[in-house]
């Protein structure tokens, strides 16, 4: 685990460009300048637009200041619990290096669609379940339920404060094979078809029946069904080549709640 | 086992030969000061989210607007509202059936 620390630092320092703009039918008066702003692609909308919100508050009307705060993307509310590049990758045409335009919302929260989990204390509370429940497909839940809340925080400080060295100190052990076992028991992993944001979570086992290391071309042939052959695989804005080793991929390129989230293109046979 | 028509407040309508085929058995279990539903096995859609059935036991327990239901997945963890219940039962799924604790406080973090 610890020799790819390098592809762990990459992974955490991606970032995404993003221009905000204001919802003109919010706005009282003139019409504010875009808000630009580099993300991580690891973290989460409402923990990294506290100065957005500050921004455009001045051209809110009073009845709106204290709203839930919701963006969207060409007409698409945003999960504000899903990864940031998550969202990216799904809703952003592939090689479209300009900026990704959002519209940010102060009134009209989208109660149907988006689930409200819209501060930092539902953030928190949303992503310790992540990580527990990564935990019990890793290791039975055992790494998780064995640290102490103190652990917990640091890995939630770790990630708001953009602290890579703080993060991977606990995160390390949660990504380690439990005790004399190679590999996970299952690998925590969302797979994603298209852009509406469903996804499929099933047990993936990181081993062949014969014990072998399965690798992403294992993993797709797993996936397609005689009519619909998956075809390629990427995560954090990459493609992924065949032969990388789920193992492998689940400690290096899982999201901070430790699931791997892919996006699979498949072709109909 | 016991069916679940009621589960569906009607919203969808299934004729009888797929609907055990296609739904998927849950087992819903009280913890905490929470009324207790005497009917513990259900069948649901499997695209149902975790907050159908959060809603779905809080008007079967006809329970104050103000209080709120928390489910969890074998006293583990808390699945996202949006999550659906085919995702949870073919990764937590034990012995066919798919086991929930509800309560009205957080109960395991």
């Amino acid at each position: 685990m610890a020799h790819d620390r390098e592809v762990l630092r990459m992974i955490w320092e991606g970032q995404i460009a993003i221009c905000f703009q204001a919802d003109g039918d919010e706005i009282v008066g003139l019409k504010p300048e875009p808000f630009y702003l580099m993300v991580s692609r690891l973290s989460y909308l409402p923990l990294v637009t506290d100065k957005v919100r500050k921004y455009f508050s001045p051209y809110i009307p009073n009845e709106h200041q204290e709203g839930a705060v919701w963006f969207d993307f060409n007409g698409t509310p945003l999960r504000l619990h899903f990864p940031i590049g998550v969202l990216f990758d799904l809703l952003h045409p592939e090689g479209d290096t300009a900026p990704w335009c959002l519209t940010i919302h102060f009134s009209h929260f989208p109660e149907e669609t988006l689930v409200k989990l819209n501060t930092k204390e539902l953030l928190e509370s949303h992503y310790m379940s992540c990580l527990k429940e990564a935990d019990v497909l890793k290791h039975r839940g055992q790494v998780i339920s064995s640290m102490q809340k103190k652990d917990h925080n640091q890995l939630w400080l770790g990630l708001i404060n953009d602290k890579f060295d703080q993060f991977w100190a606990v995160n390390r052990r949660l990504m380690e094979p439990y005790s004399d076992q190679e590999s996970f028991k299952n690998i925590p992993i969302r797979i994603y078809y298209d852009d509406d944001f469903t996804y499929t979570q099933k047990l993936i086992s990181p081993l062949s029946e014969s014990g072998q290391k399965k690798n992403l071309a294992d993993l797709m042939a797993e996936l397609s069904t005689p009519v619909r052959k998956a075809v390629g695989i990427r995560t954090h804005g990459i493609d992924l080549h065949e032969e990388t080793q789920l193992q492998w991929m689940s400690e290096h390129m899982s999201y901070p709640d430790n699931f791997l989230h892919l996006s699979i293109e498949y072709k109909n046979v | 086992m016991a069916d679940a028509e009621e589960a569906q407040s009607g919203s969808t309508s299934l004729t009888p030969t797929d609907k055990d085929a296609s739904k998927i058995c849950i087992l819903l279990n009280a913890t905490g000061n929470v009324p207790i539903i005497k009917k513990r096995t259900w069948t649901v859609d499997p695209n149902k989210t975790v907050s159908w059935i959060q809603k779905f036991i809080h008007k079967y327990l006809k329970l104050d607007a103000s209080e709120q239901i928390f489910l969890y997945v074998n006293q583990t963890f808390a699945p996202a509202p949006d999550q659906i219940i085919k995702n949870l039962y073919d990764c937590h799924g034990t012995n066919g059936k798919l086991v929930l604790y509800y309560c009205k406080n957080q109960a395991w973090g």
